[in-house]
């Protein structure tokens, strides 16, 4: 997948650019501050949905502004051309076009565009509770299957309308447990579903992590993680025997759930254990093991994407390099090279950055960004 | 802001206040409406007032209908033991329009939705048991035609285990692939909905 074109108005500190786009290297360089990170964030917004520096749209536009517009040409791997458009106002929100036309559901956007970030906030993902693995996981999964995603969605839906009940005061002992049983079959029916394709993409997935840490690090540590959910799980094991394990489950656990108030069974507790050999990276991993382990997952995601669809994702690395000696950004440098996709890096220093990696500024771009101007610097820096 | 017309300043609120108007639409339909003849807003006035004061709910099946019972319920050519059980009037009405049940109805009025404080109390599902419970009328089959989304999967497992003592047959209508659409469009959860659903040639 490639972007070509970006156009940013009253987005963060852009109030009008127009930026072309190089099928390879797209690097941004300049002081911090200037808005680097809010130009891959556009890409992000324009492609997921959401920002991935915020949470709250509301702070996304210019200073003083109330709306924000943002547009991007792109081109698949299957050489299909078409534009992708939003525009958000305070008070209505956003709303997404694609070739002009409206998109009626957000999640008809998931999947088009496949992009992976890394930034410094995956430190999370290392460092702090299961919710940031079990997010990085959904992505990873929803960006290939619309049905994963559907199924998220619907199981948030059952485990709402589950936990009303468990909060009201009026129902207690039997009458709950009959008001609970139409929702636990269709939790566990659903849940069922997400748990195995959890653990047939994660068995897969183990791999392309190892091997990518190797490559990045090479160490002779072994990066792996475990799965854990209400139950032990097999990859490959049928989702309706998951789903059947998981109705006994939930029937089992009832007067635990009615007096902590709580659902607690099912995939929205699943824990994903991170491990270098033995070592639990979360609580013994040295910061700078932490830091490879989220770059090789992130790496593996962008190479699992690849071959699980035959395109590739649009990666975007903010100020990852900032973090890494000369020696790793040159091996990272050559990893995405052979990769071979559409890359956007930023860093905050151009002259550091080009004595570090010795990037082929061939089919590549070279920006430098000073706040309001965004200056091509491609041919002064090969 | 000085308001010229009191009137005028009314409807558009009350306007306002319906599903899928905002204030802008309301003004344009006030505008609308003082442009036009006199007696056609009249008539629409005298409409929307026979609305509330002549139709009922059936006390039977708990539809919309100037009669009570109405006319589905009172015809007896429609009594051939099954009862199908929508969420709305509306439903009713697109199943109707098939013209392929010859049966009763049984109008819901909803569908569980803890979240909105929706249980079964505040559904039509009392006057449902008795209607399977009526001697008068013995029913054989009782077919869900609820929407497939979480709501209406709990509603249709909940009356399920609820007619299990009846002597009664419980159906429902199939998930399938949508007439005059290629399989390459279909999604995948519906697509293998379809297939566990299929069908004997």
């Amino acid at each position: 997948m490639l972007i070509h074109s970006l156009n940013l108005r009253n987005f963060r500190n852009h109030t009008e650019k127009a930026l072309e786009w190089a099928p390879q290297f797209n690097i941004l360089t300049g002081p911090n501050g200037v808005g680097k990170t809010n130009i891959l964030d556009a890409i992000h917004l324009l492609c997921m949905s959401r920002s991935f520096v915020t949470t709250s749209d509301r702070v996304l536009p210019n200073q003083g502004e109330n709306w924000f517009e943002l547009g991007g040409t792109f081109e698949s791997a299957a050489r299909s051309k078409f534009s992708l458009k939003t525009f958000y106002s305070v008070n209505e929100g956003k709303t997404f076009f694609v070739n002009d036309s409206p998109l009626d559901r957000l999640t008809d956007l998931i999947g088009r565009v496949p992009v992976v970030v890394m930034c410094p906030e995956d430190r999370k993902l290392t460092a702090e509770g299961p919710l940031e693995r079990r997010s990085f996981l959904d992505g990873l999964i929803s960006q290939l299957s619309r049905e994963y995603l559907q199924n998220l969605l619907l199981y948030r839906r059952i485990r709402r309308q589950r936990s009303t009940l468990l909060l009201q005061d009026a129902l207690r002992g039997e009458m709950l447990r009959s008001a609970l049983e139409p929702w636990n079959v269709q939790m566990a029916d659903v849940g069922g579903k997400i748990i195995a394709t959890r653990a047939l993409v994660l068995e897969h997935f183990a791999g392309y992590l190892e091997q990518h840490f190797k490559a990045l690090t090479q160490l002779s540590l072994r990066p792996n993680f475990t799965y854990k959910t209400f139950m032990p799980v097999q990859a490959g094991q049928s989702p309706s025997e998951i789903s059947a394990q998981m109705l006994l489950a939930l029937d089992a656990a009832f007067e635990k759930e009615q007096e902590r108030r709580q659902s607690l069974i099912g995939p929205h507790r699943d824990e994903l254990v991170f491990y270098l050999d033995q070592i639990e990276l979360r609580k013994y991993g040295s910061q700078g093991q932490q830091r490879l382990f989220t770059i090789a997952l992130k790496l593996a995601q962008a190479f699992y994407y690849q071959d699980q669809s035959e395109d590739r994702p649009i990666l975007l690395m903010d100020d990852v390099f900032g973090n890494l000696d000369s020696e790793k950004i040159r091996t990272l440098v050559r990893i995405l090279e052979e990769q071979g996709g559409q890359i956007f890096i930023t860093h905050a220093s151009g002259s550091a950055l080009r004595s570090a990696a010795d990037f082929s500024m061939k089919n590549s771009v070279w920006y430098e960004v000073s706040g309001p101007e965004v200056k091509n610097i491609t041919q002064s820096t090969s | 802001m000085k308001v010229t017309s009191e009137s005028l300043e009314r409807t558009i609120e009350e306007l306002a206040k319906l599903p899928g108007t905002g204030r802008k639409s309301a003004q344009r339909i006030a505008m609308y409406l003082l442009k036009q003849p006199d007696d056609s807003v009249y008539r629409l006035a005298e409409t929307l007032q026979n609305l509330k004061r002549s139709v009922k709910t059936c006390c039977i099946c708990r539809t919309f209908s100037d009669e009570d019972p109405c006319a589905i319920c009172e015809n007896p050519k429609r009594q051939n033991g099954q009862i199908c059980v929508v969420e709305e009037f509306q439903d009713m009405y697109f199943i109707e329009r098939t013209d392929e049940f010859r049966g009763r109805y049984h109008v819901l009025g909803g569908v569980l939705s803890p979240m909105n404080n929706i249980g079964p109390d505040q559904l039509h599902v009392k006057s449902l048991i008795q209607r399977v419970n009526n001697p008068e009328e013995p029913v054989t089959e009782i077919i869900l035609a609820l929407n497939p989304d979480a709501e209406g999967e709990a509603t249709s497992f909940y009356l399920h285990k609820l007619l299990q003592p009846f002597e009664v047959q419980v159906t429902r209508i199939a998930y399938g692939i949508p007439v005059g659409t290629d399989l390459e469009y279909i999604d995948d959860a519906t697509l293998s909905r379809a297939f566990r659903s299929r069908s004997t040639f």
